[in-house]
C-alpha cells in the first residue's frame, strides 16, 4: 500500500511537473502578442486570411450539393460556361464559344493549350468525363439531378465536346453547367465510378481555377495558391496566397475579423455580429445581393378552407392567402430579427436576377409595407367572417437560429390585425421534410437556395404542375408558361414571359416570399475587391480579393 | 425539487429506527433535521443554499405573478412592438433580446421550466430507478447481471451526448407545449435511473444478508415485504441527496441541450440555456443584458441546489460532520447510511461496506454477480461526480 | 479503510470458487487473475450494449437521406434514395448489417461527407485526447494542492470559500464560462487567442514541415520552431483551463473529503494522541491514503470529461471528437455518429477496465 502510495505521489508529481512547464512555456512565451494569421506567410500583400463558417462536404464535385463545397469547387476548377464578376448571366469559361448547333445539341470549344496544374492536358476528353462520372455515381449528396436534361456527351477531337439534350432549345442548360454539378474534373485523377477522396485529390494537384490547394484539412483550413495557367474568363487572383479558414460558431469568426486574426469573413455571421461590427472602423462591412429566398407555403388541401377541408371554399382559400400576404411587414423582420442581413422580397424571383420584378406589392399598401384594411377587404369580400385559425410550421433547426424569431414576429403580426389567430409549431428536420410532403401541414415555412443564377430555379421547381412542394397547386397556363421559357432563345421575349409568370403567380400565392438573403461580407480596412464578388452569381471568388 | 425534499412518496415513515429520542414531528423532516444538526460555516452554507433554493422555487411557482411580461410576449398592452435588444429601461427592467423578448420575464418563467423539467425527469428516474433496482436486486440471477451491466455501460456513458440522442429521438414528433419539455426531461431520466437503479439494488443485497431478514423469514413474514420496507426506508437516506445533487445535474443538462440546438422554443416555454445561446453573439457585440442574467439565473439556481447537497452530504457522514451537536443524533445517521463515505467520497468506504455484507452471504464472489460492489459502486451512488457531467 | 490487512479477503473467497464459475471451470489462476480475466471479459457486453442503444435511438429518428435532401426532392425520388442505401430494409437486417461490419473493424463512410469513419475518428480523436489531456492537468494543477488546503483548514473561512468557488466552477455553463474567459484574455485584454488549435501559419508549418500525429503539442515540437510551439500552447491555455475548472472543482471537493476521511479515522487519531501535529498528520498520515480513492475515481472521470470537451470544443473551435459528433448528430449522419459512439465506447469501457485494475492492485480487498 505504501508503495502504491508512493507510486501515487510520484505521477502527482511528475504530471504537476509537465503542467507547470507547459503553462509556464506557454506565458514566457506568449508575451501578449498572437502571431496574427494574415501577417506571416511571406510579406503583407501577397497573403491573404479567410474566414468562415461554410462546411465541406467533399471537394470531388460529383459528392457535393452544397454552399459550402461549391465555394471551394469554384476557387480551384474549370467551368465551361461562368459568370463574370458583377452578372449574374454565364458566359463561356474555359471555352472560346458554346451555342446550339442543333435543338437538342449544345456544342462548346474549348480554348487550346489548356493544362491542369500538375501538367496533364485538359481537353474535351476530361470534359466528357466529368459530366459523365456525374450521371455513372449520381452520389445521394451529389448534384447529378441537375443534369435532368442531359442525355449524352460527346468528343469529337480535343477541343470540341457536344452535348445531347433529351428536350430542344434548353435555355437553363448553360447556366447549368455554372452550376454544383458544371466543376471540370481531370480524368488521369479522379475515379471514373466512385467519389475521389479529398486528400488525393489534393496530393494530384488536379486543379485549373485561379487558385490552386496546397493544404488541405477538412473543415478546418485550405490553403489556396495562385494558378498561373489559369486561362477562364475572370482575370487572374489578384492575391498569390489565400488561406480559408472554418468556424463552426459565428462569433467566433466575428471576434477573428474584429482582432484581425482573419481579413474577410463570408458566410454566416449573426445578424447581432454584423450590427456590432457596422460600428468597428477596423472593418468594412460590404454587402451584395443574395440568392438564398425564405417563403411560407400553403397547401391548397388542407389550408383554412382548402379544397379537402370540411368548409372547402376555393375563393376564401385564395382571400386568406391575399390577406396573410398583405398583413406581413417584410421591413419589420428584416430590420429587427436580420438587422438588413436579409432583406424584404416582393416576388418569386428575387431581385438582382434578370426578370425580376416586384409583382407582390400589389398586397399591403402598395409600397411593400403591410396593410390591415386591405386584408379585412380581401377576406370580407370573399365572405370570411369571424378569425381565421392558421397553423403554421416553421423549422427551427434547418434554417439559421433566426427561425423562431422570425415566426414569432409573424404571429404578432398576423394576429394584431385581429383577422387571424396563429398556432406555431416547430418540428424537427426529418420529420418536418416527411410531413410537409405529406399534406400533414396547413401553412409552413421553406427557404431555398438556388443551383444557378436564373429567374427559372426560382420557379420550374415550385409552380409547375409536378412540383417538389406537393402543394396541390396546379395550373396549366402557369405550368405552359414555365415550359415556354425554358425555350425561349430570345433573351428579351424571354425575360418578358418571366415577367408574366411572376404576375401570374401573384394572383394564386401559392407560396409567399418575403425574405431575401443578402450577403454579407466583413473585411478589413485594407481589403478590397469583395465588393466586385459580392453578384448575382452567388459566387464568392478570392482571386477577385487583395489586401494593403 | 419540491418533492424531492420531501419523504420519498412510497417511503413508511421513519418510525422505529435508532432515533434516540422522539423529537417533534417536523424536526425529524430531512433538510429541517439537518439544518438544526448543522453548525458554523456549514449552516452558513446550507442557509444560503436554501434561501438560492427558495428564490428560485418561489419565482417558479409565482411566475405569472411576478414576470411583469409572458415569456413570448413582443408587443405591450397598446400594440406597440419592444423592439430587439434594448437596454435596460423602465419598461424592461433588464433589456430585451435579441428575439424582442423582455429578459427579466423570460428569467423569471425561465426558473418555472427549470422546475418542471426537474419535477418530471426526477419523479421519472426516481421512480423507474426504485423499481428497476429493487426487482433487479430481489431475484438476481441473470436478469440482475445483465441489468447490472446495462445500467453500469449506460451510466459509464457521457450523459450529454446521451441526453442529445434522447432528446432527438423524443422531439422528433410535432412538440406540442409540453413537448419539449416532456423531450428534455426524459432525456434526463434516461441519464440517471443507472444512479437510482444502482444505489437501490446495492441496498436490496445488503438488506438481503441482513440478520433481521433472515429472522424475519424465519418467522414467517413475507420476505418481499421486509425488503420492500427496509429497503426503501435504509434508501430514503441517500437517495435525497442524489436527488439534490441530480436537481442541478439536470438544470445545467438542460441548458447543455439549449446551447446545442435541442432546446425549448422561445414560444412554447423560456429556457435559460436556450437564452443564453442565442445571446453569444450579444456578448461578443457589448450587449451584456440578454446574456448575464439568464447565466447567473442558472449560475445560482445550480449554486443553490449544490449547496444544499453538499451540505446534506456532510451532516450524512459523520466523519464529516461537525462533531459539537453529533452525540445527541449520531445513532440516527451513523449506523444507517447506506455509503458510510457519503456521496463523494463513497470510494473504497462505500465498497467496502456492500462487499463486506456479501461475502458474508458468500453469494457475491464472482465478480459478474455484482460489479456495483467493485469501485465503480463509487460512481453508482456518486451524484456529485455525475452531477457534472454536463 | 479500517481493515488494512490484504490476506483478510483471501478467506471468503475460497468457498465461492466451486460455486460461481463452475461452468468454466476451476479456474487456473489466482483470484486476482480470474477478476481481472472476467472484468476485462465485460468491456465487449458494455460496448455492445452501447452501441446498440445508440443503433437504435438513431434508428427511430429516421433516415438519413430525408435528413439531408428533404428540402429539394419530391418523395419519390427520396423513397427511390433510401432504397438504394437500404434504409428501408428491417431495422433487425440493417442492426446485424451494422454489428458484422463493427467485427470486421469497418465502420464505413460517413454520409454527409464521404469520409472513412476510420479516418475521421483517428483525426478528431488524437485532438480531442490532447484537450482532455491539457484539462486533466489543470484539473490536477486546481483540485489537489487546494483539496488539501481545504481540508486543512476545515470548515474555516478558506474551506468555505474554497468549496463555494468549487461548486461555482461547477455551475457556471462550459459555454457561458468559455465566452467570458474568451472576452477578457482575448478580447480585452488581447494576450490569447480566440478559439481554434493553432494560428493559420503555424497548422501551416506543421503541415508542411513537421509530423503529422495529430496530437499538435507535438506536432509544433518536431518543426523545432519555438514560435509555433508557444503558439499552440497559447490556443491550448482557454479550452484547458475551462475544461480543468470544472473537473478541478472536483477533485478539489474529492480531495477535501477523503483528507478529512482519513483524517477521522483511528490510527490517524491515535497519532493524534500521541501528540502529532496537525500539519504533520495531513502530510504523513491522512494524505497518502486518502490518495488512493482519488487517483480511483480520477480515472472515473473519463465520460465528465468527455461531456465536457463536447461543449468546451465548441466553444473553442477545437476541432475534436465531441465538436465533430455534435455536427454529426445535427446532419444526423448515422454512420458517423454510430462509429464515434463506438469509439466512445470502447475508450469508456477501457478506461473502466484499467480503473478496475489498478483499484484491485492498489487495494486487494476490491477484488471480491
Amino acid at each position: 500500500m505504501t508503495s502504491v502510495a508512493h507510486r501515487g505521489r510520484r505521477l502527482w508529481a511528475t504530471t504537476a511537473g509537465l503542467a507547470s512547464t507547459a503553462l509556464v512555456l506557454a506565458a514566457c512565451s506568449g508575451g501578449g502578442s498572437d502571431p496574427s494569421a494574415s501577417e506571416g506567410g511571406g510579406g503583407g500583400a501577397s497573403s491573404l486570411t479567410v474566414g468562415t463558417t461554410d462546411k465541406i462536404t467533399s471537394l470531388d464535385p460529383a459528392g457535393s450539393y452544397d454552399n459550402g463545397s461549391f465555394a471551394v469547387q469554384n476557387q480551384v476548377f474549370p467551368f465551361l460556361m461562368n459568370t463574370p464578376y458583377g452578372s449574374p448571366d454565364v458566359e463561356p469559361d474555359i471555352a472560346e464559344s458554346a451555342e446550339f448547333t442543333s435543338p437538342t445539341e449544345y456544342t462548346v470549344k474549348l480554348k487550346s493549350g489548356l493544362k491542369w496544374a500538375n501538367g496533364h492536358d485538359l481537353t474535351s476528353s476530361d470534359v466528357k468525363f466529368t459530366f459523365d462520372r456525374q450521371l455513372k455515381i449520381a452520389d445521394d449528396n451529389g448534384p447529378s439531378s441537375l443534369l435532368y436534361n442531359l442525355d449524352s456527351v460527346a468528343a469529337p477531337d480535343d477541343t470540341t465536346v457536344v452535348f445531347t439534350l433529351k428536350s430542344e432549345n434548353d435555355q437553363v442548360f448553360p447556366q447549368i453547367l455554372s452550376s454544383p454539378v458544371g466543376p471540370i474534373v481531370d480524368e488521369e485523377v479522379f475515379s471514373p465510378d466512385a467519389l475521389t477522396p479529398d486528400d488525393e485529390i489534393v496530393a494530384a494537384n488536379a486543379f485549373a481555377g485561379q487558385y490552386t490547394i496546397t493544404d488541405y484539412k477538412v473543415n478546418e483550413l485550405v490553403s489556396y495558391k495562385k494558378y498561373d495557367g489559369y486561362q477562364g474568363i475572370l482575370e487572374p487572383a489578384k492575391t498569390a496566397e489565400v488561406n480559408a479558414v472554418y468556424y463552426a460558431e459565428s462569433e467566433n469568426l466575428k471576434l477573428a475579423v474584429q482582432q484581425g486574426d482573419v481579413d474577410v469573413a463570408f458566410r454566416s455571421l449573426s445578424a447581432t455580429d454584423i450590427a456590432d461590427l457596422k460600428g468597428n472602423d477596423k472593418v468594412k462591412v460590404v454587402d451584395g445581393p443574395g440568392g438564398e429566398i425564405r417563403y411560407l407555403v400553403f397547401n391548397f388541401d388542407t389550408q383554412p378552407f382548402g379544397a379537402k377541408t370540411s368548409d372547402a371554399d376555393a375563393d376564401k382559400a385564395t382571400a386568406v392567402r391575399k390577406a396573410v400576404a398583405a398583413l406581413i411587414d417584410r421591413q419589420a423582420i428584416s430590420d429587427q430579427v436580420y438587422k438588413g442581413t436579409y432583406t424584404p422580397l416582393y416576388s418569386f424571383v428575387p431581385a438582382g436576377l434578370t426578370g425580376a420584378t416586384e409583382s407582390l406589392k400589389i398586397y399591403g399598401d402598395g409600397n411593400g409595407g403591410p396593410s390591415v384594411d386591405q386584408a379585412k377587404q380581401f377576406l370580407s369580400e370573399a365572405g370570411v367572417s369571424g378569425k381565421v385559425t392558421l397553423n403554421i410550421q416553421y423549422s427551427n433547426d434547418h434554417y439559421g437560429p433566426s427561425s423562431p424569431d422570425e415566426y414569432a414576429m409573424i404571429k404578432d403580426q398576423l394576429e394584431s390585425s385581429g383577422l387571424f389567430t396563429v398556432n406555431l409549431q416547430t418540428t424537427e428536420w426529418v420529420q418536418y421534410s416527411k410531413d410537409r410532403t405529406s399534406d400533414v401541414y396547413p401553412v409552413y415555412q421553406l427557404g431555398w437556395f438556388p443551383d444557378y443564377s436564373d429567374a427559372d430555379n426560382y420557379l420550374t421547381p415550385f409552380f409547375l404542375i409536378e412540383n417538389f412542394l406537393v402543394n396541390h397547386f396546379e395550373n396549366q397556363e402557369i405550368n405552359d408558361l414555365i415550359l415556354q421559357q425554358a425555350t425561349t432563345a430570345d433573351p428579351a421575349e424571354r425575360q418578358s414571359i418571366i415577367e408574366n409568370i411572376q404576375e401570374s403567380v401573384a394572383g394564386y400565392l401559392p407560396t409567399v416570399p418575403y425574405l431575401q438573403g443578402a450577403q454579407v461580407a466583413v473585411v478589413g480596412s485594407t481589403v478590397s475587391g469583395a465588393e466586385d464578388t459580392l453578384d448575382a452569381s452567388f459566387k464568392f471568388r478570392y482571386g477577385a480579393l487583395s489586401k494593403g | 425539487m419540491a418533492t424531492a425534499l420531501t419523504p420519498e412518496p412510497t417511503a413508511p415513515a421513519p418510525v422505529a429506527v435508532a432515533v434516540p429520542e422522539r423529537a417533534a414531528w417536523w424536526r425529524r423532516l430531512p433538510v429541517v433535521h439537518q439544518l438544526r444538526q448543522s453548525v458554523g460555516v456549514q449552516r452558513t452554507m446550507l442557509v444560503l443554499g436554501l434561501v438560492l433554493m427558495a428564490v428560485f422555487l418561489l419565482s417558479a411557482i409565482f411566475a405569472p405573478l411576478l414576470a411583469p411580461y409572458g415569456f413570448s410576449q413582443l408587443r405591450d398592452a397598446s400594440g406597440e412592438a419592444f423592439g430587439a435588444q434594448q437596454p435596460p429601461s423602465a419598461e424592461h427592467l433588464l433589456g430585451t433580446t435579441v428575439g424582442g423578448y423582455d429578459v427579466l420575464s423570460r428569467v423569471i418563467w425561465g426558473s418555472r421550466t427549470a422546475l418542471m423539467v426537474v419535477v418530471i425527469g426526477l419523479l421519472l428516474s426516481v421512480f423507474l430507478g426504485i423499481a428497476f433496482g429493487l426487482v433487479s436486486g430481489y431475484f438476481g440471477g441473470w436478469l440482475d447481471r445483465v441489468a447490472v451491466v446495462v445500467a453500469d455501460a449506460v451510466y459509464s456513458f457521457p450523459s450529454l451526448l446521451l441526453a442529445i440522442l434522447a432528446a432527438i429521438v423524443i422531439s422528433g414528433g410535432q412538440a406540442s407545449v409540453w413537448g419539449g419539455i416532456m423531450a428534455t426531461a426524459v432525456s434526463i431520466t434516461v441519464v440517471f435511473i443507472p444512479q437510482y437503479f444502482r444505489v437501490v439494488r446495492a441496498e436490496v443485497i445488503r438488506v438481503k444478508a441482513e440478520a433481521f431478514v433472515e429472522s424475519a423469514r424465519v418467522i414467517g413474514t413475507p420476505h418481499r415485504r421486509i425488503m420492500t420496507r427496509h429497503v426503501l426506508r435504509n434508501s430514503t437516506r441517500t437517495l435525497p441527496l442524489i436527488v439534490t445533487l441530480n436537481s442541478s445535474e439536470a438544470i445545467l443538462t438542460l441548458a447543455g441541450l439549449g446551447f446545442l440546438g435541442f432546446g425549448i422554443e422561445p414560444t412554447k416555454g423560456a429556457d435559460w440555456g436556450y437564452d443564453l445561446n442565442k445571446a453569444l453573439s450579444d456578448i461578443a457585440a457589448g450587449i451584456w443584458w440578454t446574456s448575464v442574467w439568464p447565466g447567473v439565473a442558472i449560475v445560482l439556481t445550480v449554486l443553490g441546489i449544490t449547496l444544499v447537497g453538499e451540505s446534506l452530504n456532510d451532516l450524512a457522514d459523520p466523519r464529516l460532520r461537525r462533531r459539537r451537536r453529533a452525540a445527541r443524533l449520531a445513532g440516527t445517521v451513523g449506523s444507517t447510511t447506506a455509503v458510510p463515505g457519503g456521496v463523494l467520497a463513497a470510494g473504497a468506504q462505500g465498497a467496502d461496506g456492500i462487499d463486506g455484507l456479501e461475502a458474508s452471504e458468500q453469494d457475491a464472489l464472482d465478480p459478474l454477480e455484482d460489479p456495483v460492489a467493485e469501485p465503480r459502486g463509487v460512481a453508482g451512488t456518486g451524484g456529485d461526480e455525475g452531477g457534472s457531467r454536463s | 479503510m479500517t481493515s488494512t490487512t490484504p490476506a483478510a479477503p483471501a478467506a471468503p473467497s475460497a468457498p465461492a470458487a466451486p460455486e460461481a464459475p463452475q461452468r468454466r471451470g476451476r479456474p487456473a489462476g489466482s483470484p486476482l487473475l480470474r477478476y481481472l480475466l472476467v472484468r476485462f471479459l465485460l468491456i465487449f457486453p458494455t460496448i455492445l450494449i452501447l452501441v446498440s442503444v445508440v443503433f437504435v435511438m438513431l434508428r427511430l429518428t429516421g433516415d438519413p437521406i430525408t435528413a439531408a435532401l428533404g428540402g429539394r426532392l419530391t418523395p419519390d425520388q427520396l423513397q427511390e434514395r433510401i432504397h438504394e442505401a437500404g434504409y428501408d430494409r428491417p431495422i433487425v437486417v440493417q442492426y446485424l448489417d451494422y454489428l458484422g461490419s463493427i467485427v470486421r473493424g469497418d465502420f464505413g463512410t460517413t454520409i454527409s461527407d464521404n469520409r472513412p469513419v476510420t479516418q475521421v475518428l483517428l483525426t478528431y480523436g488524437t485532438a480531442t485526447l490532447e484537450l482532455v489531456v491539457y484539462g486533466m492537468l489543470v484539473a490536477l494543477l486546481i483540485g489537489i494542492p487546494l483539496g488539501r488546503i481545504a481540508a486543512s483548514r476545515r470548515d474555516s473561512g478558506g474551506d468555505a470559500t474554497l468549496r463555494v468557488a468549487s461548486i461555482l466552477a461547477y455551475a457556471t455553463p462550459v459555454f457561458f464560462l468559455g465566452m467570458l474567459l474568451k472576452l477578457v484574455f482575448s478580447v480585452w485584454l488581447g494576450v490569447l487567442p480566440v478559439s481554434g488549435r493553432a494560428s493559420t501559419i503555424s497548422t501551416l508549418k506543421m503541415s508542411r514541415e513537421g509530423s503529422s500525429t495529430g496530437i499538435y503539442l507535438i506536432d509544433a515540437i518536431s518543426t523545432g520552431d519555438g514560435a509555433v510551439i508557444s503558439d499552440v500552447l497559447q490556443h491550448a491555455i482557454l479550452p484547458a483551463v475551462t475544461l480543468g475548472l470544472i473537473t478541478g472543482g472536483i477533485f478539489l471537493r474529492l480531495v477535501r473529503t477523503n483528507v478529512m476521511g482519513t483524517l477521522a479515522t483511528g490510527y490517524v487519531e491515535a497519532a493524534r494522541s500521541r501528540g502529532v501535529g496537525e500539519r504533520r498528520l495531513l502530510r504523513k498520515h491522512a494524505w497518502r491514503p486518502a490518495l488512493i480513492p482519488i487517483i480511483t475515481v480520477i480515472g472515473l472521470q473519463t465520460a465528465l470529461l468527455l461531456s465536457g470537451a463536447v461543449l468546451t470544443e465548441t466553444t473553442f473551435e477545437w476541432k475534436g471528437l465531441g465538436f465533430q459528433l455534435v455536427q454529426y448528430l445535427l446532419a444526423r449522419d448515422y454512420v458517423a455518429v454510430q462509429g464515434m459512439v463506438a469509439l466512445i465506447a470502447v475508450i469508456v469501457a477501457l478506461t473502466n477496465f484499467v480503473v478496475d485494475v489498478i483499484a484491485a492492485l492498489i487495494d486487494p480487498r476490491i477484488r471480491y
